[in-house]
C-alpha cells in the first residue's frame, strides 16, 4: 500500500514521526526546503535517526560515506537518492 | 582536606536564587505552598505501569499549572531530545537564575560560572523506554532516548542553556549526590574558581530504581512515615532543585537580595556495607560535625535539622544515633523537618531539593510539617518511634531560626551535610 504514496511524502512523514517534531505536519515541509542547519534546523543526531528510519522504511542500506550534505540537503534530494536505490 | 577558610579569597557565600520542580508542582511558590499545607504528594502515579510491583505510589511531577511555559521550550533547540530529568533541571535552573537577576547567557554576559549537579537517574527512564521498544518493536526505538540516558545529562543541559563555559561537573553518589554537588560548588566559589555556581540536582521516576528498592523490600506500601513508629520504608519522588551561589559581597554589590548563606559543607563515608547504614550513625555524625566545623559553628547554634529521614527502619535509626552523638541531649529538642514525607525520596537530587526547602524554612521563619502525626508503637522492635522533635501536621513558626543543617545519607554509606544560615542585613 505504501508504494502507492509518493516517495517525497513518505520521507516527510518519516521526518515528522521519527524525529518527533511536535507541531509539525508532513505537508508543512517543502520539497526543496533545507533540512539541516537552517530551514527545519535538524542536526547530526537527527541525521542518524533519519538514516535508520529510511533504511527500515525503504529496505535499503545507506553507507556512512553517503551521509553527505548533498543527499540530505532537502526532501527532494533525498527522494532522488532513494529512488535511485530501490 | 578543606583549605583553611581564612586563607580563601571568599569568606561568605550567598544563595542568591532558588528554583525547584517537585511532586508539589513546578516552581518554588508551588513547593512552599504545598509544604506549608503538610499534604503529601505521594500518591498513585502514571509515569510507567507499576501493576506488578509491591507498591504503587510516588510523588510524581504532574503536568498542569506552572508546567514548562512555551518560552522555555521554544528557546531550547534540543528540547525534544532532552530527558524528563533534563527538563526538570532546566526549569529549576532558569527559575533560580532569574530570581538571582543574572543575565543570560552567563559567559557572554561576563559572568564566570560553573555547574555542579547531582543525579542518580539522569535519563534512565528514557533508556528503559529505548530497550523496551528495541525488544518489542525495533522500529519504534529512538536514538534520542539512548542519547538522553546519561547521568550527566541534566547538569550538561543546564550548562548549555545558561551559557556556562566554566567547570561543569556531575556527581553521582546515590542519595548524597545533590548535597555533595552543593559542597563542591561552595568550594569553587570560596576559592575564586568561579564567580557564580549553579548547583543542584535532578531525577525522574524510572523502573530500575523502583524495582530495585522494592526488591530490597525497602519501600512502604503507603506514604512513608519518617522517624515514626511503624515506619515501613521509603517512598519515591522526582523533580529538580537548583541554587545559585556567589560571594556574599558580590551579590550585595550588584543589588541582589540573598535568600540565605551556605555556611558550610561536610562529608564522610561509612565504609560499612553496600546497602545498610552503619547502625551507630558514626559516619553521618562525622559528616555533620565536619560541616559545622567548616561553617565555624558549634552544634548549639543549630536551630533545626532537615533530616534525611527516608522512613526506613534502619536508616532513620542510624540517623537518630548520629543526631544524638552530635547534639547530645539537645537532639531530642531540635525540631526535625521530614521533607521526604511530602516529596518522597528523589535519590541523588534529594539533597538539592531539601537544600531549597531548608533555605525556604529559614527565609520564612517557619518549618513545614509532615503529615501522619505520631504513631502507635509497632510490635517490630526495629520500627520504634525515634524521640526526635518532629514537626508534624502543622507548620512550626520559628522566626528566630538562624542556622539549619540538612543531612543526606546515601545508600552505600556516602554521607553529606550542609549548613545554611539565615541572611541578616545587620551581619552583611
Amino acid at each position: 500500500m505504501s508504494e502507492l504514496i509518493a516517495v517525497p511524502n513518505r520521507i516527510k512523514r518519516l521526518i515528522v514521526e521519527s524525529l518527533h517534531l511536535e507541531g509539525m505536519r508532513p505537508e508543512m515541509i517543502e520539497d526543496e526546503a533545507p533540512l539541516f542547519g537552517e530551514g527545519l534546523g535538524l542536526d547530526s543526531v537527527d541525521a542518524l535517526e533519519l538514516v535508520v528510519a529510511l533504511e527500515k522504511e525503504f529496505g535499503i542500506k545507506i553507507r556512512s560515506q553517503e551521509l553527505g550534505r548533498e543527499v540530505f540537503s532537502s526532501v527532494s534530494s533525498l527522494s532522488q537518492f532513494i529512488e535511485g536505490r530501490t | 582536606m578543606r583549605q583553611e577558610k581564612s586563607a580563601l579569597p571568599v569568606r561568605r557565600v550567598a544563595v542568591s536564587g532558588a528554583g525547584a520542580v517537585s511532586g508539589l508542582g513546578w516552581g518554588v511558590r508551588a513547593l512552599w505552598d504545598g509544604l506549608r499545607s503538610g499534604r503529601t504528594a505521594i500518591r498513585p502515579f502514571a509515569r510507567f505501569d507499576h501493576a506488578l510491583h509491591r507498591t504503587h505510589l510516588a510523588a510524581e511531577v504532574a503536568d498542569g499549572d506552572g508546567a514548562p511555559p512555551e518560552e522555555l521550550i521554544r528557546d531550547c533547540p534540543d528540547w525534544r531530545r532532552l530527558s524528563v530529568a533534563d527538563r526538570f533541571a532546566l526549569f529549576a535552573a532558569l527559575e533560580a537564575v532569574r530570581q538571582a537577576g543574572l543575565d543570560l547567557p552567563l559567559a557572554e554576559s561576563g559572568t564566570e560560572a560553573g555547574v555542579w549537579f547531582g543525579s542518580s537517574t539522569g535519563g534512565m527512564w528514557e533508556s528503559e523506554r529505548f530497550f523496551h521498544r528495541y525488544v518489542t518493536d525495533r522500529r519504534r526505538s529512538r536514538l534520542a532516548d539512548l542519547a538522553a540516558q546519561q547521568v550527566n545529562g541534566p547538569g550538561d543541559a543546564v550548562a548549555r542553556r545558561l551559557g556556562v563555559t566554566g567547570p561543569v561537573q556531575t556527581i553521582s553518589s546515590a542519595c548524597s549526590s545533590g548535597a555533595l554537588a552543593l559542597g563542591a560548588a561552595l568550594d569553587a566559589v570560596r576559592s575564586g574558581t568561579v564567580e557564580v555556581a549553579v548547583a543542584g540536582g535532578s531525577d525522574s521516576l524510572c523502573q530500575l530504581t523502583y524495582a530495585g528498592f522494592n526488591a530490597l523490600r525497602a519501600v512502604d506500601e503507603g506514604p512513608c512515615l519518617p522517624f515514626r513508629a511503624g515506619r515501613a520504608g521509603m517512598s519515591f519522588g522526582e523533580g529538580a532543585a537548583v541554587l545559585v551561589l556567589e560571594p556574599l559581597e558580590r551579590a550585595l554589590e550588584r543589588g541582589a537580595t540573598p535568600l540565605a548563606e551556605l555556611a558550610g559543607a561536610g562529608s564522610s563515608c561509612d565504609a560499612h556495607h553496600m546497602t545498610a547504614p552503619d547502625p551507630s550513625g558514626a559516619g553521618a555524625a562525622a559528616a555533620l560535625a565536619s560541616a559545622l566545623r567548616d561553617a565555624g559553628l558549634a552544634p548549639d547554634a543549630v536551630d533545626f535539622v532537615n533530616a534525611h529521614a527516608t522512613g526506613t527502619p534502619l536508616n532513620d535509626a542510624a540517623e537518630w544515633q548520629a543526631l544524638r552523638s552530635v547534639f547530645g541531649e539537645r537532639a531530642a529538642e531540635i525540631p526535625a523537618v521530614l521533607t521526604k514525607a511530602l516529596l518522597g525520596h528523589l535519590l541523588g537530587s534529594a539533597g538539592a531539593l531539601e537544600a531549597v526547602v531548608t533555605v525556604l524554612c529559614l527565609l520564612h521563619g517557619e518549618l513545614h510539617p509532615a503529615p501522619g502525626g505520631e504513631r502507635e508503637a509497632g510490635e517490630d522492635g526495629q520500627s520504634a518511634a525515634l524521640p526526635a522533635s518532629l514537626v508534624l501536621d502543622r507548620p512550626l513558626p520559628l522566626p528566630g531560626a538562624r542556622t539549619a543543617v540538612s543531612t543526606s545519607l546515601a545508600f552505600g554509606g556516602s554521607n553529606a551535610a550542609l549548613v545554611f544560615s539565615r541572611f541578616l542585613e545587620t551581619t552583611a
